[in-house]
């Protein structure tokens, strides 16, 4: 299962059912797909580490979200204790209410961050990379290599920073950081130009023109104006006939301006995707999955898809439909062990 | 055919030329070394092949260059990139995707080749260097030589005419440089590739070279056949140097054909205990049943070693062998399990601050220290750090031993690389330590300075100082070495005597042993003396 349009659907799926759920049962239950998927997805050896590194991530982001909400909101009635009010901002009750809302707040932002976490699993740099238009093709790169040059970044901070405390530099004040932001500085900057002679010399960003005509820089800005004014339109609450004209016409200029920059660019890719037949009952679950939840949205009733503790904690609403559709996130794991046998 | 015609190159907000009139031509399926001190131009005039230089760099140029039709100057770095494959220094600063077969896909995808034709490319390649069993690996699980490998592969793909190499063996041990130029050779027989390399090791390129260009700062530069060019310089390797001192021409560059001759007095060097007296011969330091494991995997295992004062240990063995990591262990970096005893107190009882007060450390990458405005300020920063004081006079007499006193007010990144590094030297041990570690500092030095560093070390070792070394160059170690330790997959496999390092352990063979097999002389000066 390696379809990179396959697991963006997924991926975008599974992020509008995250923002449409507050209730911390549901919640949990994605929350709990996402760290088996990643866990299953995660390299052989390195299932563990991800494992113990997501858990401690996910364990801080949950407790500092609670003890946040928990000093600063003072609604709920169930009181646990109580600051003096004198005390500015956190003075008042510590109530069980505001720290189960934080509680399911961080929730909310693990899920999303999981989600992330697999998708980064599941795809490569190069795989994501590979959606963005061959017109874009350089702007493709610059987020590749970032991405790749952010892990060396980490591992030449620990080496400078190594270098330097073993020279003396006791690493305690804001300004012995100096000492690893000028070499680390120098040497990104030397590396980022090795690179790019390394990119020229192998022929990247090669154009049959060398100047983009004219014409196609005109229509851009034409395209980018339109947008922007049925943007202006839309905000100001003008009537769609407004607005939606200029999105269309902006669209389609852009499109086509797009178009005829990709033709001058003549990469090709050494990946081509094919649909496994994984790939396809993959997609056929998540077609299944959205028209369910579109059609729950249109006929159900989706309250219980929403939860407040306030004024005083219950036990959340459950029903059959949300619950089925948080097995989204299990979905993939019987097709990826399926695909490793 | 490359021709090259009254070329001459200036970088901008330069006022003098990097080379002038430079004129020569290389056959093709041939491969030409280009030499030369630090700064002589080499990485310059290799750029100038495929264009990078003057299209990516800037500055002026004029002469002709000619590559196998194509023009560089006016075609630039896209158009040569069919014909011209480059490999530069650091081959892991030049990857651009995480994966092995990606990233040698990368020129293909550039051309716009289609996705099949792609595929076999790719696989040819492959196949070509051998490198199946990788096909399939990120390039961060592989190992030192065969990234070189993947960037020879991603330079080479689709089919070049030429391979440039900037400094392909600086950074190998001596077994996997020898499989990767085993490699370069089968490819320039197999398919008539033509190559160029600059480097400042010759002894082991010197067998596979057709021709030598040897670039000199305000000097002519000269262009010919190894013995042609080699005749007329004066730092070379071992086997050049001992055929000058013996009147050996022509000069032979493969030990095979170094003549079957006795030196007058043939007398097999004994291997004598070290001379060091009963003062200096203290222990120092101590590491005792050393092992390390990170990630499940043992790094170090059972490593017993004794330092003594004064002495100059030499620590050689292939690349991940766990060299850096000893070294990282002694500065009490690394969670260990055994003992590590310095002047006589445990290191686990110390804290950081009194560890390195008595132990230097110079990175891989000496460009880690170097922060400050002036080569004055860095020696002061290290002063501060361990809350000492030295007047100017003690400064610059101090900068004089590293021959910089005139460079005390300059910004220390703007200097040589052989300066840069004596800048770090001398900001490491301005506190005078009494142990001095170092790691692979010869990496990309010339013969002059080297020489210049085998001064420093040989002063330090009279002053009691402990110098532990970790390099590749075994000429290097075997000239300074009092003792050396093979580190082989985590485990000490040999430490004695450099005689017995360097004429019994077939990797590590300095050419001076390979000529004289059984004499047990591993210098020049071995061959000198006798």
């Amino acid at each position: 299962m390696k379809n990179t349009a396959v697991w963006i659907f997924w991926f975008l799926t599974t992020l509008v059912l995250i923002f449409f759920m507050q209730n911390p049962i549901y919640l949990i239950i994605f929350l709990l797909g996402l760290i088996s998927l990643g866990y299953h997805l995660s390299e052989k050896d390195e299932k563990s580490t991800w494992l113990k590194k997501n858990l401690q991530f996910l364990a801080t982001i949950i407790f500092v979200s609670a003890f946040i909400n928990g000093l600063f909101t003072h609604s709920g009635k169930t009181v646990l204790f109580s600051f003096p009010d004198s005390w500015m901002l956190i003075g008042g009750s510590v109530t069980l209410e505001s720290l189960t809302y934080g509680a399911i707040n961080g929730i909310t932002i693990c899920a999303i961050f999981l989600l992330f976490r697999v998708l980064n699993c599941a795809l490569s740099v190069k795989q994501l990379t590979r959606l963005i238009p061959r017109a874009l093709y350089p702007i493709g790169m610059i987020i590749s290599i970032s991405l790749t040059f952010f892990p060396s970044i980490q591992r030449r901070i620990c080496e400078i920073k190594e270098a330097q405390m073993i020279r003396g530099n006791p690493m305690k004040k804001i300004r012995d950081w100096l000492p690893i932001l000028i070499p680390l500085l120098v040497s990104s900057l030397e590396n980022g130009i090795i690179l790019s002679e390394s990119m020229t010399s192998r022929g990247f960003y090669t154009r049959k023109t060398k100047n983009t005509p004219i014409f196609l820089i005109i229509g851009l800005i034409i395209g980018t104006f339109s947008i922007f004014s049925g943007w202006i339109f839309l905000i100001y609450d003008y009537p769609a006939y407004y607005y939606l004209p200029l999105f269309i016409l902006g669209g389609i200029i852009i499109f086509f301006i797009l178009r005829a920059l990709s033709i001058q660019i003549e990469t090709t890719k050494y990946h081509q995707e094919k649909l496994s037949k994984n790939d396809f009952l993959f997609l056929v679950f998540n077609l299944t999955f959205v028209f369910i939840f579109s059609s729950f949205m249109i006929f159900g009733n989706p309250t219980s898809l929403s939860y407040s503790p306030f004024p005083a904690i219950s036990f959340p609403k459950i029903e059959f439909i949300p619950i089925f559709l948080t097995l989204l996130t299990y979905l993939p794991i019987p097709l990826i062990t399926y695909d490793h046998h | 055919m490359i021709t090259i015609n009254s070329l001459t190159f200036q970088y901008p907000q330069s006022s003098q030329p990097v080379f002038k009139n430079l004129t020569f031509e290389i056959a093709q399926g041939s491969l030409t070394l280009v030499t030369g001190e630090s700064g002589s131009g080499k990485s310059t005039l290799l750029r100038c092949f495929n264009g990078l230089v003057p299209h990516f760099s800037g500055g002026l140029i004029s002469g002709d260059i000619d590559v196998f039709g194509l023009n560089p100057i006016e075609e630039g770095p896209e158009i040569l990139s069919k014909e011209v494959g480059f490999v530069f220094q650091e081959p892991e600063a030049q990857f651009i995707y995480d994966s092995v077969e990606d990233e040698i896909a990368f020129t293909l995808e550039n051309a716009g080749m289609p996705y099949a034709a792609m595929h076999s490319k790719v696989s040819e390649i492959i196949h070509q260097l051998k490198i199946e069993d990788i096909r399939h690996r990120k390039i961060r699980q592989i190992s030192g030589g065969e990234k070189q490998l993947v960037a020879i592969a991603s330079a080479l793909v689709g089919g070049k005419k030429l391979l440039i190499l900037d400094e392909p063996t600086s950074q190998l041990d001596p077994q996997t440089a020898d499989e990767l130029l085993s490699h370069i050779k089968k490819m320039k027989q197999e398919q008539g590739l033509t190559i160029i390399i600059s480097a400042h090791r010759l002894e082991r390129l010197l067998p596979y070279t057709d021709n030598i260009l040897h670039l000199a700062k305000g000097a002519d530069p000269i262009y010919g056949p190894p013995q042609q060019v080699l005749s007329q310089i004066d730092l070379v390797p071992p086997i050049i140097e001992i055929a000058k001192k013996l009147k050996i021409s022509p000069l032979p560059i493969k030990i095979e054909e170094f003549p079957k001759i006795s030196p007058s007095n043939s007398t097999t060097h004994g291997i004598k205990s070290n001379n060091l007296n009963d003062e200096t011969n203290r222990s120092i330091l101590i590491i005792k049943n050393l092992s390390v494991i990170f990630d499940k995997q043992t790094i170090l295992k059972g490593i017993n070693l004794n330092i003594r004062k004064g002495e100059i240990l030499s620590i050689i063995g292939p690349n991940g062998a766990g060299k850096t990591t000893l070294l990282r262990s002694i500065l009490g970096l690394v969670h260990k399990k055994g003992q590590i005893i310095l002047n006589g107190d445990e290191i686990e009882t110390l804290d950081f601050a009194q560890i390195i007060r008595q132990i230097a450390y110079l990175p891989q990458n000496p460009n880690d220290l170097l922060f400050a405005d002036t080569v004055t300020e860095e020696l002061q920063i290290t002063l501060k750090n361990h809350g000492l004081e030295k007047s100017q006079e003690e400064l610059v007499s101090f900068l004089s031993r590293f021959n910089l006193v005139d460079k005390k007010n300059a910004y220390p990144r703007d200097l040589s690389i052989g300066e840069r590094q004596r800048v770090a030297i001398a900001a490491i041990t301005i506190f005078e330590p009494e142990i001095i570690l170092l790691d692979e500092p010869t990496r990309g030095l010339d013969y002059s300075t080297k020489s210049a560093l085998y001064t420093f070390l040989k002063a330090w070792s009279d002053q009691g100082i402990a110098v532990i070394l970790i390099t590749h160059d075994v000429e290097f170690a075997a000239q300074i070495a009092d003792r050396v330790t093979i580190l082989e997959g985590g485990k000490i496999t040999f430490t004695g005597h450099p005689r017995v390092a360097f004429t019994q352990f077939k990797p590590y063979q300095t050419q001076t042993a390979r000529i004289f097999p059984g004499r047990n002389w591993i210098t020049t000066q071995d061959v000198v003396n006798n």
